[in-house]
């Protein structure tokens, strides 16, 4: 390094160097500019001048400097590795790697640059690249600890666990008798785990006991080895050892369900499904009784039975169960029971169940068959408890009853309030739901759960606005007015980003919606300090699991609503273009087509130089602003806060299909992702990606009626093409030919015929009907009244129950409103959606959408006065539910419900 | 009813979630990673029948002082899942992995001097003492109680099931939670790069 400088440069040469590592920029700058005053093309002080800058913030002067310095001494390592580490710094990891290996190739030996190499490797997941260098590394430097353990990581990431193992082996061989010393203990241990979880993923079981068994002094986290140990001994069938390490992990940790699991497995009680043969049950319950006299404290010996036992006993062992829980006012019951409502019969018995305790306790204020008195509280919490019931099964008249009839009796209890909330959100009343919420909030303003959820309510209610006043209280940092972002809150970025969708206010939504993405991609870019940090921390297991969480990082279910979420945005952007843009199309349009194209390279170049205006600007203030203070600069205010820009995109589908592909290769198996694909291939004319999105939507589920109207819509629009001239128009049309015969719903049928028998198949579904019936009136416009009357003839049929506790009728209410719409958007008829909307509004009194009778909508209801009377005075927002779908169909379920 | 375990790397962005919607002290997903990189063996969450986490305790090894002790970075549980002693068996969890594995001889954390039902938790139900008072600990500008429980010398102790906190699920968590920073060196557990291996000849294959 500054070889080819006299002593004195060449000791300040090393001043920046050392500078740069210890971070005194201003002292490096001061070297490098002393050198370059006599020598002022000497490459690598220019790239290190470069480089320094590039740390205070000065980018595009850092580029410069370090192209140059590399200009003027190609042949230096030092160059190439300082360029390598300026397009790391900006996450340009490909171009990075680029560098790196140039800088090799004059200095193969560099360990520096191999160690720099072998992290953007493992970033980039260059496997193979990664085990090379890997190699080399410890080829140079056999006496690190971190280059043998690196080596078998690369290994092991490659697919070669079993080589792995041996280098592990190898490396333990290297080591005294007595090793670990007593401040190494925890990482040899570790050491040790991975070797055997490497064992194990190799199917070496036998081997892996043995030497568990060997090391067992060595590993410091007796949990894990147990953990360790008793996977092993299940998959060898060793079940009578492991159902006794099993009944050992419980008397450690009673409340894991897995050890239960376990213990059931190794006992040969176990089944994917819980569905048991009568005798497995009885041993079942006869072992579950056992566990519950060694447990007497877990909840989970309590529980468990009740998914497995049947008929009366499920009611004895449910009345057990719940009796104790509502004396002590325990308010995650209901939510406890609720995936027992999937199981046949069982919320029938706990319906009955739950009135005869409330029943009990009204007459005789103590439980059936007891003599002590239960406590007031208990009847509130039975009442609280049967309004989740009847919220659970739509009875919300039932459900309100009884959550008011709680209130009354004690009206300080703020989850009364919050489950009110909820029940009038299911119900359709999203404004009273967001008023009882925030009713709620008031009533203790330091817990911040309940902050959110009455921001939450208020999103759902489109009071956006309002909703981030009352985050806010809780996300002050410091200077900040909210740090919502900064602390990747994506829950809130998403539900705000779905309210704007629905309010079409699509810039902001967009904003919303990439802001999430952006949360992903600063989590894949976290990973990255890990590489190094984990080898030498020892914690392999958990650094290879980190490693294929991130692989699988993009299927998570924010991410997904977020890119689905902008895939919208962009759709409907393309759809129907903002006014601005139009505006100037308009201008442009009455010029003639070249100076159209010489004035849009024109309004790009003005855009390009405002940019790199901007951006100096900001270099130079924050420059500045470090070298006042010395602290780091104040967050720059963000230039486009309503996302006007985002919607200036010159190619909408464009920017969509980055996200569809991002969807298509992470959740594949959705359906949403896959109507997204058909809705965005057919705007951009891709006729065969389009018909991929159609088969996948066959395979993940024919019988859903979007798949139906896809496939439909598709052919009905391959039909209508022109006969197709170019070879690749011939090509698609053979292909098109070739395929629709191996299509079942159109085998030898007209799609005519087709949409008649999908008819058939499902002619009591209200959402198959109007998927026919939208198909009817595609493939024969002339036959509207009768899509219409199909629509119209749909029946609300009670679903049959055993005892009269009120109807439950089958319709959802966001079905309905969806058909609202297609009555409305598509088949253009007010009076059928006028028709539409009183009969459902008699099924939905509480909805707004419908402007039932006892939603706050109307004047005179009381939840009307409720939101009122509320602090933050919430508005009357009618029609809070209109999910705007985009697609023609009506019936791409926008979102659904943001879960927490 | 709740099942109490470790945590994986796939819990931490419900962790995360969790954190966000009930405590005002909150982490970027790298502070997540930083924990259960460091030390696996300290994260615990509590999962309900629906899979959902309603419940997390987040804990480290503070590395660079003599002592070595843990801390508790962060402990929520879901407002509606209280009664139900969450609280106090994550903590118990989490502590005992602390001696178990690390030798910890003490555990520390910080509350707010206005969290009552946290302070209570702490010191009534998990034995903490306050050893100290931070001023203006939190960002906006409230002080913290500094508190400890010793751990060394108790063995044998229980697993904390049949406790019941009444806690809100303030938790609590320290103020400025954006930061990462990586500890190397020193302490109960730790490693530092270029260690030197075994007095052997080691040979590169």
């Amino acid at each position: 390094m500054g070889a080819s400088l006299p002593p004195k440069e060449a000791n300040l040469f090393k001043l920046i160097v050392k500078s740069y590592e210890t971070k005194q920029y201003k002292k490096g700058l001061k070297a490098a500019d002393a050198i370059l005053k006599k020598f002022p093309d000497h490459g690598e002080t220019l790239a290190m001048k470069g480089l320094t800058l590039n740390c205070m913030d000065r980018k595009s002067e850092a580029y410069e400097l370090v192209r140059q310095g590399l200009k003027n001494d190609l042949k230096s390592h030092v160059c190439w590795h300082v360029y390598g580490l300026l397009y790391r710094s900006d996450r340009e990891y490909r171009e990075a790697i680029k560098c790196y290996r140039n800088a090799l190739r004059i200095d193969p030996d560099n360990i520096e640059i191999l160690r720099d190499l072998s992290l953007l490797q493992a970033q980039m997941r260059d496997l193979t690249g990664f085990v090379e260098t890997r190699q080399q590394l410890l080829s140079l430097k056999p006496n690190h600890r971190m280059n043998w353990i690196g080596f078998a990581v690369a290994h092991h990431l490659n697919s070669n666990a079993s080589k792995a193992v041996e280098i592990l082996e190898a490396y333990e061989g290297t080591l005294e008798d007595d090793y670990p010393p007593d401040n190494e203990r925890c990482e040899h241990g570790e050491m040790l785990l991975y070797k055997i979880s490497l064992l194990e993923e190799c199917g070496f079981l036998e081997r892996a006991v043995e030497e568990l068994h060997k090391k067992e002094s060595k590993i410091v986290d007796k949990l894990d080895y147990k953990e360790q140990e008793v996977s092993l001994l299940l998959k060898l069938g060793r079940l009578a050892e492991g159902g006794n390490l099993y009944r050992e992990l419980l008397s450690m940790n009673p409340d894991n369900y897995r050890y239960y699991e376990g213990l059931q497995k190794c006992v040969g009680l176990y089944s994917e499904n819980a569905q048991f043969p009568p005798d497995e049950i009885d041993r079942l319950d006869a072992l579950y009784k056992s566990l519950g006299q060694e447990y007497k404290w877990s909840s989970a010996v309590k529980r468990i039975p009740l998914d497995f036992l049947q008929g009366n006993r499920f009611l004895e062992a449910a009345e057990n169960y719940i009796r104790p829980l509502l004396t002590k006012g325990v308010p995650s019951l209901f939510s406890d029971l609720s995936p027992l409502y999937d199981h046949p019969g069982k919320a029938d018995i706990l319906e009955q169940l739950m009135l005869d305790l409330e029943h009990s306790i009204k007459t005789t204020s103590q439980y059936p068959g007891r003599a002590e008195k239960e406590p007031p509280s208990t009847l509130l919490w039975a009442l609280f408890l049967l309004a989740q019931h009847y919220d659970r099964r739509g009875q919300y008249d039932i459900a309100l009853s009884k959550i008011d009839e709680a209130i009354e009796h004690t009206p300080t209890v703020i989850d009364l309030y919050s489950i009110k909330s909820r029940i009038l959100k299911h119900a359709g009343d999203l404004a009273a739901a967001a008023a009882l919420a925030d009713e709620a909030r008031c009533m203790d303003l330091a817990d911040r759960y309940i902050n959110s959820d009455c921001v939450k309510r208020m999103l759902q209610a489109d009071q956006v606005a309002l909703a981030e006043k009352t985050a806010v209280l809780f996300t002050k940092d410091g200077d900040q007015h909210n740090n919502l972002h900064d602390m990747q809150c994506m829950w809130y970025e998403l539900a705000s980003g779905e309210s704007y969708f629905r309010q079409g206010d699509l810039g902001r939504a967009l904003k919303k919606f990439l802001a999430v993405e952006k949360h992903y991609a600063d989590i894949t870019e976290d990973q990255f300090d890990f590489h190094s940090y984990c080898l030498r921390k020892m914690t392999l297991r958990a650094y290879v699991e980190m490693l294929r969480f991130q692989d699988r990082l993009h299927s998570h279910a924010y991410f997904h609503k977020a890119a689905a979420g902008a895939i919208r945005c962009y759709i409907k952007l393309h759809d129907s273009p903002p006014k601005s843009t139009a505006e100037e199309d308009d201008d442009m349009s009455k010029l003639p087509p070249s100076q159209k194209k010489k004035m849009r390279q024109k309004l790009r170049k003005a855009e390009a130089r405002a940019k790199k205006e901007a951006e100096e600007k900001h270099e130079e203030s924050s420059a500045a602003g470090a070298s006042k203070s010395g602290k780091r600069h104040v967050k720059p205010v963000d230039p486009d806060p309503h996302g006007d820009k985002l919607l200036q995109v010159e190619d909408p589908l464009l920017e969509a299909t980055k996200y569809l592909k991002l969807l298509q290769k992470n959740s594949p198996n959705s359906l949403e992702t896959q109507l997204l694909s058909f809705e965005l291939n057919m705007r951009k004319q891709k006729i065969l990606l389009a018909f991929q999105a159609v088969k996948q939507l066959l395979r993940l589920d024919a019988e859903h009626p979007d798949s139906h109207r896809c496939l439909i819509k598709f052919f009905h629009k391959a039909r209508s093409m022109a006969a197709p001239v170019t070879d690749t128009e011939k090509l698609i049309w053979s292909v098109l030919e070739a395929e629709r015969p191996t299509i079942s719903q159109l085998h030898e049928k007209s799609l005519i015929e087709g949409n008649k028998i999908f008819l058939e198949k499902h002619k009591d579904s209200l959402m198959h009907r109007a998927a026919v019936a939208e198909m009817l009136f595609v493939l024969e416009p002339d036959r509207k009244l009768e899509a219409i009357k199909l629509i119209e003839e749909s029946t609300n049929n009670v679903v049959p129950k055993k005892g009269a506790l009120g109807p439950v009728r089958e319709w959802k209410l966001k079905d309905c409103i969806a058909v609202h719409k297609l009555l409305g958007a598509l088949l253009n008829d007010n009076e059928a959606q006028l028709r539409w909307k009183v009969r459902c509004a008699e099924y939905f009194p509480y909805s707004t959408y419908f402007e039932g009778s006892r939603s706050s909508a109307m004047p005179n209801s009381a939840y009307n006065k409720t939101s009122r009377n509320s602090e933050n005075g919430s508005a009357n927002h009618s029609g809070g539910e209109t999910a705007d779908s985009l697609a023609s169909n009506g019936k791409l379920e926008a979102f659904v419900d943001l879960t927490i | 009813m709740v099942c109490i375990r470790k945590a994986t790397i796939d819990d931490l962005l419900a962790m995360q979630t969790c954190n966000l919607f009930c405590l005002p002290e909150n982490y970027q997903m790298k502070y997540y990673l930083y924990h259960i990189l460091s030390w696996p063996q300290l994260l615990y969450v509590a999962e309900d029948y629906n899979g959902r986490i309603v419940g997390y305790v987040l804990a480290k090894m503070e590395e660079e002082s003599n002592e070595c002790h843990g801390h508790i970075t962060s402990l929520a549980v879901l407002r509606t899942h209280r009664k139900l002693g969450l609280a106090t068996k994550l903590m118990s969890a989490a502590q005992n992995a602390m001696e178990q594995v690390f030798g910890a001889e003490y555990v520390s954390l910080h509350v707010r001097k206005s969290n009552r039902a946290a302070f209570n938790l702490y010191t009534e139900t998990l034995g903490y003492k306050i050893h100290d008072v931070e001023a203006k600990y939190y960002a906006d500008g409230e002080d913290a109680y500094d508190m400890r429980k010793q751990l060394k010398g108790k063995h044998g102790h229980g697993h904390g099931h049949g406790h019941h906190d009444h806690g809100h699920g303030h938790g609590h968590g320290h103020g400025h939670g954006h930061g990462h920073h990586h500890e190397h060196g020193g302490g109960c557990c730790s490693g530092v790069e270029g260690k030197v291996i075994g007095k052997k000849e080691a040979k590169a294959m």
